[in-house]
Order: C-alpha cells, then sequence, then structure tokens
C-alpha cells in the first residue's frame, strides 16, 4: 500500500516541480530574446543632464577607512552641479579610521554633510533611516562604501526621474575582481544577466525593476509616502521596491549607470550574502502577495511578474524535490511499468527548454556586452548552479523554521570585502580620468569645457 | 586495466564539455575586468571635439610632405592624407577623398563629395545636394539644400540646415541651429533651435487660462464633467497622484499636482500644467497651451500650436510640435527626445534638444495656418 502511495506523490511531486520551473524558463526566455530585440522605447539616455534636481547621495560607511577616500574623492569629481548636490557620508559606529577620512573630506567641501552614528540599531537599513531624515534632496542616491561611481553617473542616475511615476531609479553593477576566483568569475555571468537582461527587459516590458540598493536612487517624496525603509528587513531594497510598487510607482532601470562592484570570491562569503537575500526576499514574499494580487494599480500581468520575482528563490527547492521524487521512481521497481519512451521524450523536452533557459538568457547578455569570454565560461556555471541550489535550499530551510517554530533568524551582516584602496580615483579603475570641471557642472555643460580651437 | 582504459575515456570525454570553459577561465584568472569607462562624461558636441582634438594630435605627429607649399600642407598619416590651406573655394562638382582643414573660410559649390572629414576654421558654406563624411567648423556654417551628411556636423556659430539637407548623426552648435523645411537629423542640440517663419511676438510667457477642470480636483467636485471622472483620482502619497484610465478632457486643464494617468491623455487649448505629468498612453496637448513640468507619454504625443514648454518632453512613439511651440527655461536647457519620429513645424524655438530613435524632421506648415 506504502509503495503505491510513494509513487503516484512522486509522480505529482515531478508533475509540479516541472510545470513550476516551466514558468521560470518560460520567463527567462522572454527577457532574453525580449533583450535582443533593437528597439529600447524606454530610453533615457537621451535626457541625460538635462533633469538636475537636487540630490542627496547616501554612503552608509562601517568600518571602511580603506575605501571612503576612493568613494568620496569620485563623487566629488562626478559632473553633477554642485550647487544641486549633496553627500552624506553615513558614518554607522565605525571604530577604524572611517570618521577622520569623511571629517577631512567635509572641511575640503561644504556640500559634504557627514553623519556620524553612534548609537542604535545596527545595519544599513537602520542608518539609512536617521540619515534620510536629515537628507535635503528631491532626489536620494545611494552607493556602498567599496563601490566606485563613474563621473556620469549622477546625471544618468537622476534622468529618469523626470518621469513622476518613477518612485526608484536602479543602475547596473559590474564586478571588477572577475579573476579573483572562478566563483567570481561565475557570479560575474550571474550579475549581467541579472541586470543586463532581466532588469532591462522588465523595464522595457512596463513591469517594474528591482531596487538593488546601491548604484540607484529613491524619490524622496515617495519615500516618505510609503513609510521609509524598513529596518527590520534584511533586504531593505526589495522591501522598498514592493511598497513603492504597491502605491503605483516604478522602478526603473538604467542599464549604462554602470559601476563597479566587488563579488565575492570565496563560498563562505557568497553562502552567507545568498541567505541573506533568501531571507528577506523570501520575507518580502509573505509580506507583500496578499497585497499585490489586490492592487488596483497592477495589471495582471504585473502582478504575475511580481510575484515570480518574490517567489523565485522557490525554484532551488523546486529542483531538489523533483531530483528526490525521479530517483525514487528510479530505484523502485514497481514504478518501472511506465512505458519508456514517453518518459524519456518528456525528460529530452524538457531538458532541452527548461534547462537552455538560463544559458539563453545568459547568452544574450554576453552577446549585448560582446564579453566572449563570458560565453565560453557558461557551462562552469553549472558549478554555480549546484551550489547555489544547495545554499538557497538550507537558506529557506533556515528560514521556514524560524518562521513556524519562532526562532531567531539571520541578522544583518556586512558582506566581506578584500579590496584595498588602490581602485578609487588613482588607481586603475579611472584610467588617468580627471575630475570634472566647473564648466562640465555648470548648466550648459553639456557641451565640451574647451571651445573650439582652444 | 579495462577499468581505468575507461575511467580515463569517461573522464576525457567529460573534460571535453568543459575544455574551452577551462581556457576561458585560464584567460580571465587574476585579471581584473576593465569594461568602464568610469571617466565617461556624456557630451552633446562630443563628435565635433573629439575629432577636433585628435586631428590636432595628428597634425603635430605626422611628416609633412616635401611637396608641400605655403598655401597648401600634405601631411601623410599611415595610408590617409590631411591637406591643410589658409582658405578656399571648391567649384561645383570637386571631389575630396582626403581629410580637408581650412584655416580660414571655406565654400564650396553644388554636388561636391568630401569622402573624408572636412574641419573648417572660419565660416563655411556648402552648396547643394553635397555629399560630406562629417563636418566641423568654428565659424558659422550654412549646409545648402538637398546635402547629406553621413556622420556628424559641430559648428561653433549659428548652423543653418537648408531644406531637405539629411544628416545621418548628431548635429551640434554653441550658438543657434536654423532647421529649415525638409531637413532631418538624429539629433539637434544648440542654444537655440528655430524653423522656418520664425516671429516671436507671440510668445506668452505666462497665461491663465479659463480653468474648467483642476487636478487634484476641488473637494466639492463629486460628479464626472467634461471627460474628467473625479472618482478615477488616487492619491499616491508624496504628493503625486494616479488617474485611473484614460483622460480626455474637453476643457482647458489644469493640473498642480504631479500627474500620472493611467492611459490617454488629451486636454483642450490653454491648459496649464505646473508640475510633471506622464501618460502610459498617447498625449494630445490643446493650443496655447503650458507645460512648467516634464511631459512623458508612453505612446505618441503631440503639442498644440503655440505651446510652451519648460521642461522635458519624452514620447514611446513619435511626436509633433505644431506652429509656434516654444521650450525654454532658466538655467538648464530643455530637451524633447522620442522613439518615433519627431516631427518640428513653422516657428519652433526649442532652447536646447530635439532628439529621436528615428529621425528629426522639419515640415513646413502651409503659410494660412501661420498667424
Amino acid at each position: 500500500m506504502a509503495v503505491p502511495l510513494l509513487i503516484a506523490l512522486s509522480y505529482v511531486v515531478i508533475a509540479f516541480s516541472v510545470a513550476f520551473l516551466l514558468i521560470y524558463a518560460i520567463r527567462h526566455y522572454v527577457f532574453g530574446f525580449s533583450r535582443l530585440r533593437i528597439e529600447v522605447p524606454k530610453d533615457v539616455m537621451e535626457l541625460t543632464g538635462f533633469h538636475m534636481p537636487r540630490v542627496t547621495v547616501l554612503v552608509p560607511m562601517h568600518n571602511e577607512e580603506r575605501v571612503a577616500a576612493d568613494i568620496l574623492q569620485a563623487l566629488v569629481d562626478c559632473d553633477y552641479d554642485w550647487d544641486k548636490l549633496e553627500i552624506i557620508p553615513v558614518n554607522d559606529r565605525s571604530t577604524d579610521n572611517t570618521r577622520s577620512i569623511v571629517d577631512g573630506f567635509a572641511r575640503k567641501f561644504p556640500f559634504i554633510h557627514p553623519y556620524h552614528r553612534t548609537e542604535g540599531a545596527g545595519g544599513k537599513p537602520a542608518a539609512l533611516v536617521e540619515a534620510c531624515e536629515r537628507a535635503a534632496g528631491e532626489i536620494l542616491i545611494l552607493f556602498d562604501a567599496d563601490y566606485v561611481p563613474g563621473r556620469a553617473i549622477l546625471k544618468m542616475l537622476v534622468a529618469p526621474f523626470a518621469d513622476p511615476e518613477t518612485g526608484a531609479v536602479m543602475g547596473r553593477v559590474v564586478p571588477h575582481n572577475i579573476g579573483d576566483s572562478l566563483l567570481a568569475g561565475l557570479l560575474s555571468l550571474e550579475r549581467s544577466a541579472g541586470y543586463q537582461a532581466a532588469r532591462q527587459s522588465r523595464y522595457n516590458l512596463g513591469f517594474t525593476a528591482q531596487f538593488g540598493g546601491t548604484v540607484g536612487g529613491v524619490r524622496a517624496s515617495a519615500l516618505q509616502a510609503v513609510g521609509g525603509w524598513n529596518p527590520e528587513s534584511l533586504t531593505e531594497d526589495t522591501d522598498l521596491t514592493f511598497a513603492l510598487l504597491l502605491n503605483g510607482w516604478k522602478t526603473a532601470y538604467v542599464n549604462r549607470a554602470e559601476c563597479f562592484e566587488e563579488v565575492p570570491r570565496s563560498w563562505s562569503v557568497r553562502k552567507r550574502q545568498l541567505s541573506r537575500w533568501v531571507t528577506g526576499h523570501t520575507e518580502c514574499l509573505h509580506n507583500y502577495w496578499p497585497e499585490l494580487m489586490r492592487s488596483r494599480f497592477l495589471t495582471g500581468w504585473e502582478k504575475l511578474d511580481a510575484v515570480l520575482l518574490l517567489a523565485m528563490y522557490w525554484t532551488a527547492p523546486m529542483v531538489v524535490l523533483g531530483w528526490i521524487a525521479s530517483l525514487l521512481l528510479f530505484f523502485i521497481p514497481e514504478a518501472h511499468q511506465t512505458p519508456l519512451l514517453p518518459l524519456a521524450l518528456a525528460f529530452l523536452g524538457y531538458q532541452l527548454f527548461a534547462n537552455q533557459a538560463t544559458f539563453l538568457e545568459i547568452g544574450a547578455v554576453a552577446l549585448l556586452d560582446g564579453t566572449r569570454v563570458g560565453t565560453l565560461l557558461m557551462p562552469l556555471n553549472l558549478l554555480n548552479f549546484f551550489a547555489n541550489t544547495g545554499a538557497i535550499c538550507n537558506a529557506l530551510r533556515k528560514y521556514y523554521w524560524n518562521r513556524f517554530w519562532g526562532s531567531g533568524g539571520d541578522g544583518w551582516y556586512k558582506t566581506h570585502r578584500t579590496r584595498l584602496s588602490n581602485g578609487g580615483p588613482n588607481g586603475h579603475f579611472f584610467g588617468g580620468a580627471h575630475a570634472a570641471s566647473a564648466a562640465e557642472r555648470s548648466a550648459w555643460g553639456l557641451y565640451h569645457a574647451q571651445a573650439p580651437g582652444d | 586495466m579495462t577499468f581505468l582504459f575507461f575511467s580515463f575515456v569517461f573522464f576525457a570525454l567529460f573534460y571535453m564539455h568543459f575544455a574551452l570553459a577551462h581556457r576561458a577561465w585560464l584567460m580571465i584568472r587574476g585579471k581584473q575586468s576593465a569594461e568602464l569607462d568610469m571617466g565617461y562624461v556624456r557630451l552633446e558636441d562630443f563628435f565635433g571635439q573629439s575629432f577636433r582634438a585628435k586631428l590636432s594630435g595628428w597634425l603635430k605627429t605626422a611628416p609633412q610632405q616635401a611637396s608641400s607649399t605655403a598655401a597648401l600642407r600634405v601631411f601623410d598619416r599611415g595610408n590617409e592624407r590631411i591637406f591643410v590651406a589658409h582658405g578656399a573655394s571648391y567649384p561645383a562638382g570637386r571631389r575630396e577623398t582626403e581629410v580637408l582643414v581650412i584655416e580660414g573660410d571655406f565654400t564650396c559649390g553644388g554636388d561636391c563629395s568630401f569622402e573624408r572629414e572636412l574641419m573648417v576654421k572660419g565660416d563655411c558654406a556648402i552648396g547643394a545636394d553635397t555629399h560630406l563624411q562629417a563636418v566641423a567648423v568654428d565659424g558659422s556654417l550654412n549646409l545648402g539644400e538637398g546635402a547629406h551628411v553621413r556622420r556628424w556636423v559641430d559648428a561653433a556659430k549659428h548652423l543653418t540646415l537648408g531644406p531637405d539637407v539629411q544628416v545621418e548623426s548628431r548635429v551640434t552648435s554653441r550658438s543657434s541651429i536654423e532647421f529649415l523645411p525638409g531637413a532631418k537629423a538624429l539629433s539637434l542640440f544648440a542654444s537655440e533651435i528655430f524653423t522656418e517663419g520664425r516671429h516671436d511676438a507671440k510668445l506668452r510667457v505666462e497665461i491663465a487660462p479659463a480653468v474648467i477642470v483642476q487636478i487634484p480636483h476641488p473637494a466639492s467636485m463629486k460628479e464626472p464633467a467634461h471627460g474628467y471622472d473625479p472618482a478615477k483620482l488616487h492619491a499616491m502619497g508624496g504628493g503625486t497622484y494616479l488617474y485611473d484610465g484614460a483622460l480626455r478632457v474637453s476643457a482647458p486643464l489644469h493640473v498642480t499636482a504631479p500627474l500620472v494617468v493611467r492611459g490617454e491623455l488629451s486636454c483642450e487649448q490653454e491648459s496649464l500644467f505646473e508640475k510633471d505629468v506622464k501618460a502610459q498612453g498617447d498625449v494630445e496637448i490643446g493650443a496655447a497651451s503650458m507645460l512648467k513640468g516634464n511631459l512623458i507619454a508612453g505612446g505618441a504625443m503631440k503639442l498644440g500650436p503655440n505651446t510652451y514648454f519648460q521642461g522635458l518632453l519624452h514620447a514611446g512613439g513619435a511626436m509633433r510640435l505644431a506652429r509656434g511651440v516654444r521650450g525654454l527655461r532658466e538655467k538648464l536647457p530643455v530637451a524633447a527626445y522620442a522613439a518615433g519620429d519627431l516631427i518640428v513645424e513653422s516657428n519652433v524655438v526649442v532652447n536646447g534638444k530635439l532628439a529621436s530613435a528615428r529621425v528629426v524632421k522639419a515640415l513646413s506648415t502651409p503659410v494660412a495656418w501661420l498667424e
């Protein structure tokens, strides 16, 4: 009696997991093929520099003495009008030399207003809540301290806010340490697909791109309207994306607003990073899905896209459940009565269709970015797939255990960085670039700084 | 032995699946990504300025030919040559195959052909139906009727795009651009861009519309009127409103808060938009309206005659600026961008930029329509 039940249950699990994964496969195909279309109707690059509201740049810092000077100098060097720019380095209880570095910059540049935090809850969301109360800008732009923004990035990130429906904007992060380890190289592929394909497609198709909490910005009035940052969330960026969406605001994506970041190069760091993302994302799913379904501001497709985005980490346990059910059927002799040919064809069809979906998306991105090495590296992404699957399943297991049994979950923690302060304006990222001149920052700074013939 | 052999074959076949990937990994191992140009700054006149800078470098380093004279210096640069003259006047039909630098004024007759870039440090007049690669001029530039430029055009002073001139890339001037009927370009940027039949007497900097429909509406308004349904207006928070559906108002519309319309938007003449407005569908604005904020359309956009805009216009489809439209504001240039064709009628003046993903085209408005 138990064996037939087990067989039936295995079939149900396989059918469910295949159906679930097929939905995501179709989603990947849509995004991949959508990006290969040439027309980009929402291109805002032509408006870059023509919309210049007052901007506050927030840089959360916790023991960032190695990189603090780099990012502050890079922001000062940006071509945004200083009269409309405020920079708030949020020094969150640092115990190293961060405070003196920040104060040194503030003495030199009057538009830098440091906020030194000495008490209160730890973590980036809590620090942002307090810093935003001091911000004077209409638009709040965020950078993590170890990022190195280019000179034009502020104008690019601000341009989409000309649209009153834009509540937040997201730029593209590009890993710089691709050769540090195989993991870093593979994460570079993953990041490319996540930004160049998924976010850009979602934006082009009229869905909301996901705000990532750095290399992005939010409209101050929209942030206030949705109650500000959620200090309880492990992924305050995802939380904000959906809080805005529920109130009718969209998150724009600017692919050209690129910024270097450092991706984890060891699996222990990557696992913790994934664990935080999985926990925060899944928490958002449970918090927001009923409201998303009821929202009068969203179309049916927008609701579907939003829920699929929030439930994406469920694909990992679905894969594992499918594997377990398949193994059971393989080792139970009574299950071998199923005709082999239809089963083989179904298996092959699934492999050809579903398993190629993510590879197509990554391939499309490699084509768009012109990165041949990225295309060649794709087969090794299988390693990333297996490792991700394990890490995500483990994080979900912990999340649901905590959710149902009430024990404490993961706290906010800072992702470990290894970069030394050699990548900033004077390092290899800038290649001899100079700071923007006063003329370039001025209102008509869209002309070359020098007159013809000079 | 057999086991070892088959193991070897199996692992060899398995490795072959990843051989190229392994090689790719060895290529990037230990390296840093250098994909991004961190010093990149968006400049509208980049092409012209970049060419000037490169040319200046070439003239400093390239060897001068022995056959050079005081009137014409010839520089060798690999398999191409750069001709430098003090001033010149080419007759009609002349064909030039090398980079040409004129240190004074330059004119050419009709139907000439310049297969490489042309740089003029004085004023420049190009004859009708001439074909050019790209032009940089430090003085004023007049492109004659039917001239065709395969790449960009940049001038320091006044620039005239004659009738039916076609520029396949960007047109920039530090002064002004006169955009005559039938002329086409991908984008234009100048302190002032104007079309034929310009007369500024009609420019109205302040209007007082007979307001009939106001958004957000007064609390006393409960019932739909003039195509506006107060029940469809929702507050998004932060002072922004959302109108859930198409908004076709048969009266002047006064918008006092940022507004998002989930559908088409149209309004009658003398409407006043004080804040940013976005419509997800097509937008049609009545004549003599004033747009103080930005106007964004998911579809096509049409501004009625004599409309005055002070911000940005962005259309997901085509855009048409009717006769008498003015685009200017203090301190910052304005911009109009269309993903489709951008048609500009007569007597339009824009201080800033006109751009399209397809083409910006000047259109002659029948004289009878002009005021």
